[in-house]
């Protein structure tokens, strides 16, 4: 009994300190943490953008089941509040953009903004602007025509409103956007970086909070998507996958357990052992990093799953009447070959060069080392001396597989079939899409899609950059490189940030170009010649014009008075550091190798293909990692060597290669492509497998009953071991989220191909041959 | 002409009412719309000539009008310059092929558009609720030859527009006289069959 209570009691404050660490230590969320410091100036414009760029601060909200008018005025409410809220930089619903002192402003710079150039002020050109002007006066919407039409005949205002118009392509109905359905669009930009997770979730509930202000009629519903609302999507799935399958393997292996060792109390000593190696982890990856990278922690807890073995291989492997402090010595030497082999495989991550895969192994490592020790010398002080009792196996079940070893020829044999089956069929396939990573639900996913098409806001796939030392500077390089892009014919049409707001540069040259007060007054008068308007008529134009040519440059300072335009500017021109840069989003991209010569002409312009540069990333990650695993197993194959010789190390690495190759295989079989998820499932698979390898084959083959009895308790540890994870680990096969669902399946596999290999690459006995 | 006939037929049965009849109808602005509401669909040619502070003489321009009961109205401008105008439901499509604008307003974003597109689309339709919604209704005259004078509710539109003149003669609207502060427009339409 007072056993019972210092076990439960150590058990209480492992978990208690785990607790409080995980609390007190700082956990980063930043993904760019788990890629390779990029190589290439296009892969650190990549990060940056995958870190905080625009892209990542985009909201995209849907109203849908009610009327179209009330969801036009549950828009209307919504995007009233939000622009108020000082968590957004942008709000857009479609509803009238450019507010009447914006207008004034826009207006009053239209010769200055407008591409049109000197041609517009032509006689010919004028002559063709009054009759257009006649036009439009003759038209129904001549009152809309006349309100501008007299100071402005060249349409110089109207152009350029039409010109950011013509980007959206959202259907208005009710005054806002409505795709059909109906859904009323809303679109918002958070000030907040997208893997501020806190700040995105912030903004996330200011929507939901804006929805219910709205007073939404019963049935309305709220559709929110953008990396924001995916992080917190992500995290949500999830952590409710886990708590299902945590539920649900804790019940069948507690049952399990239950049923093996006929005391629940082996649960608790499972969970010491895994308690300590988190506890040791957490502790030494904060003291070495300062911080614990999620990740690191969700993998490196994910791998922990081999220290679950430790307690169940000291409690099972104890002979009968042996005590177990005894047989914990007894069994040391093997289980400290495990664990050693298992952080061998592991160190080498450390020296991998990336931050996350650094705090990974050595998370894995120490928390290996920790769990071990427990084993060791934790487990059997809390237990009783006589350890508990094991129920021994169905003896058909025990005489069947240690009888595998008879058959090895032929499972070596299927082996080698298998081996030459995959790289026939090309190898295992990688997962290069990002999406597929991603443990957004697909429907989310899917809604994301449908929103972003709906907005029209565009599938950037290439998108061209470039710095400078001030945004003046920036602007006038960002319009040279457009203009040359443009003249080799690299793309049908490039958004950039000189469209919206010209460089002063520009500007200045567009309003010397304009005619003198004088000369101009000459060409519309002779322009006007028979045309019905009376004298006088264009005297705004004129006076605006004159004005025009003496005005100062609208620059980005100005914008704070122009909140349209400075939220169609953002993306396209930011600063950074102390300098400034700038966007380029080409759109009609018919050769790809056109446009990299076209942009190799143009100094300091970047061009990035952001599906190839996060293709590239994600393989110099795997590839990273692979490297660093080989080099890892390299260590493996030399502990394994010193501690069991030749023969017996190859044996522990045909298991291995074995299992491993079996597991891939079956992957590609039923039509996985591998994901980094693969692969860390495939480390736990390989320190697993290891661990049965060595046990299975722990005493060398003796012809007395010892050694038979000896077998027969090392299978019962090991098939103790395999079920134990098949019922943890092997559950998360059935969950939807790709990061759960590889790594279940992948350990699943695994697990009960090593083991079988296991059995069957163990040493030969007299009793079953 | 068989529309021409079917009008004259109307007023002469009107007037051949006997009084009790007429009694019971007492509302010459209800009976006028009940007899727009009556008609399905209409064709009729146009004159429009508009009148501008800016221009010395007034712009002239031809075309047919086409109304389709409950809710569709094209104007169809021939010459000088091909245009349509087509309201139907909430959406206003303004085209004009020679200068390639095609352009789609919603009549519920643009309250400043919506009277004066009521004041003819449902006066055709013999809506008196909907006129009523957005202007001030003055009817005088009869059933046979009448005349509405409509004033914009609201002072935004009252602004730009002040009075919107409409004049029918039984179930045919025949002239609709716009009076603003850009000016002054006259639309003058004739049966078509």
């Amino acid at each position: 009994m007072r056993r019972l209570a210092a076990l439960l009691g150590t058990l209480a404050l492992l978990a208690g300190a785990l607790a409080l660490t995980l609390r007190l230590v700082e956990i980063r969320g930043d993904i760019a943490d788990f890629l390779p410091a990029p190589q290439s100036a296009e892969g650190a414009f990549l990060l940056q953008e995958l870190r905080g760029g625009t892209a990542t601060t985009l909201l995209l909200a849907g109203i849908e089941g009610a009327p179209a008018a009330d969801l036009a005025r549950i828009s209307q409410a919504m995007a009233a509040r939000l622009a108020a809220d000082g968590r957004f930089a942008m709000v857009a619903n479609g509803a009238l953009l450019v507010g009447e002192a914006e207008a004034a402003l826009l207006f009053a710079h239209r010769y200055a903004l407008s591409a049109a150039g000197p041609d517009a002020f032509t006689e010919p050109a004028l002559r063709a602007a009054l009759e257009g002007v006649l036009d439009g006066l003759r038209s129904s919407a001549a009152p809309l025509v006349r309100r501008t039409a007299f100071a402005d005949p060249t349409g110089a205002f109207l152009g350029l409103l039409r010109g950011w118009a013509g980007e959206a392509r959202v259907a208005t109905s009710h005054g806002v956007w409505m795709a059909e359905g109906p859904r009323a669009l809303l679109l918002a930009q958070s000030r907040a970086a997208g893997l501020d997770t806190d700040a995105q979730a912030e903004a996330v509930a200011a929507f939901h909070a804006a929805f219910a202000a709205a007073a939404p009629p019963p049935g309305a519903r709220l559709l929110l998507s953008g990396p924001g609302v995916f992080a917190a999507e992500a995290a949500a799935t999830v952590q409710a996958d886990v708590r299902l399958v945590s539920i649900l393997s804790l019940l069948l292996v507690g049952a399990f357990l239950l049923w093996r060792y006929r005391s629940p109390v082996m649960l608790a000593v499972v969970a010491v052992a895994l308690a300590a190696g988190a506890l040791a982890g957490t502790l030494v990856v904060a003291a070495v990093f300062g911080h614990v990278h999620g990740a690191a922690l969700g993998f490196g807890i994910t791998t922990l799953g081999i220290a679950a073995d430790y307690p169940l291989l000291v409690v099972t492997g104890r002979a009968p009447g042996e005590a177990l402090r005894t047989a914990a010595r007894r069994i040391w030497p093997t289980l400290r070959l495990a664990a050693a082999t298992s952080v061998a495989g592991l160190v080498p991550m450390l020296a991998a060069g990336f931050p996350g895969l650094a705090q990974f192994g050595l998370f894995a490592a120490s928390g290996l080392i920790a769990a071990v020790l427990a084993a060791r010398w934790l487990v059997p002080a809390l237990l009783p001396p006589e350890g508990l009792p094991v129920r021994p196996l169905p003896d058909a079940l025990s005489r069947a597989l240690l009888r595998l070893p008879a058959r090895r020829g032929a499972v070596l044999g299927g082996l080698g079939a298998v081996a030459v089956a995959l790289a026939l069929a090309g190898g295992p396939r990688l997962e290069r899409d990002l999406a597929a990573l991603s443990p957004v639900p697909a429907a989310v996913q899917a809604l994301d899609g449908e929103l972003r098409r709906q907005v029209g806001a565009p599938d950037v796939r290439v998108v061209l950059t470039l710095t400078a030392p001030d945004a003046e500077a920036a602007l006038q390089a960002a319009e040279r490189a457009a203009a040359a892009l443009l003249a080799a014919g690299a793309a049908g049409a490039i958004d950039h940030p000189g469209r919206i707001l010209p460089s002063a540069a520009t500007q200045r040259a567009r309003l010397d170009a304009l005619p003198a007060a004088e000369v101009l007054a000459a060409r519309l008068e002779a322009a006007q010649a028979g045309l019905p308007f009376r004298p006088g008529a264009f005297a705004p134009f004129l006076a605006a014009v004159a004005e025009a040519r003496a005005q100062p440059p609208l620059t980005p300072p100005h914008l704070a008075a122009s909140p349209v335009l400075a939220a169609r500017l953002a993306p396209l021109l930011r600063p950074e550091g102390a300098r400034w840069r700038a966007l380029l989003l080409p759109s009609g991209i018919e050769d790809m190798a056109a446009l990299r010569r076209a942009a190799a002409a143009v100094p300091g312009l970047l061009v990035v293909d952001i599906k190839a540069e996060t293709e590239a990333l994600l393989d110099a990650g795997v590839g990273t990692a692979l490297r660093w695993s080989a080099a890892g197993g390299v260590m493996v194959l030399l502990l394994l060597g010193a501690g069991r010789g030749l023969a017996g190390g190859l044996r522990v690495a045909g298991v291995l290669a074995g299992a491993l190759l079996v597991t891939f295989a079956a992957l590609a079989v039923l039509g996985e492509r591998i994901t980094v998820f693969h692969l860390t499932a495939a480390l736990l698979l390989a320190g697993v497998g290891m661990d049965y390898a060595l046990f299975m084959s722990r005493s060398e083959p003796n012809s007395g009953r010892d050694g038979n009895e000896e077998a027969a308790r090392a299978l019962g540890s090991v098939i103790t071991c395999m079920i134990t994870t098949l019922l943890t680990f092997g559950l998360l096969a059935l969950c939807a989220t790709p990061v759960l669902h590889a790594t279940g399946l992948t350990v699943a596999v695994g697990v009960v191909a090593a083991f079988l290999l296991a059995c069957t690459l163990a040493p030969r006995r007299d009793a079953t041959t | 002409m068989a529309r021409r006939g079917a009008v004259a037929r109307r007023a002469l049965l009107a007037l051949a009412l006997p009084l009790p009849l007429a009694a019971q109808a007492p509302d010459p602005l209800a009976a006028v719309m009940a007899g727009l509401a009556a008609v399905r669909e209409s064709r009729a040619a146009f004159v429009e000539e508009k009148e501008m502070p800016e221009l010395d003489r007034p712009l002239v321009s031809r075309g047919v009008l086409l109304w389709r009961a409950p809710d569709r109205l094209e104007k169809r401008t021939l010459e000088p310059v091909p245009e349509t105008f087509l309201v139907e439901g909430d959406r206003v499509t303004l085209e004009r092929p020679q200068r390639g604008v095609r352009e789609t307003i919603d009549l519920d974003a643009s309250p400043e558009i919506r009277p004066l597109v009521e004041a003819i689309r449902a006066t055709l339709a013999g809506d008196l609720a909907t006129l009523r919604a957005h202007h001030e209704v003055a009817f005088t005259g009869d059933a046979r030859a009448w005349r509405l004078r409509l004033v914009p509710r609201s002072p935004r539109v009252r602004a730009a527009v002040q009075r919107i003149v409409l004049e029918g003669e039984g179930a045919f609207l025949r002239l609709v006289e716009t009076q603003g502060n850009e000016g002054r427009s006259r639309m003058m339409a004739t049966p078509l069959p």
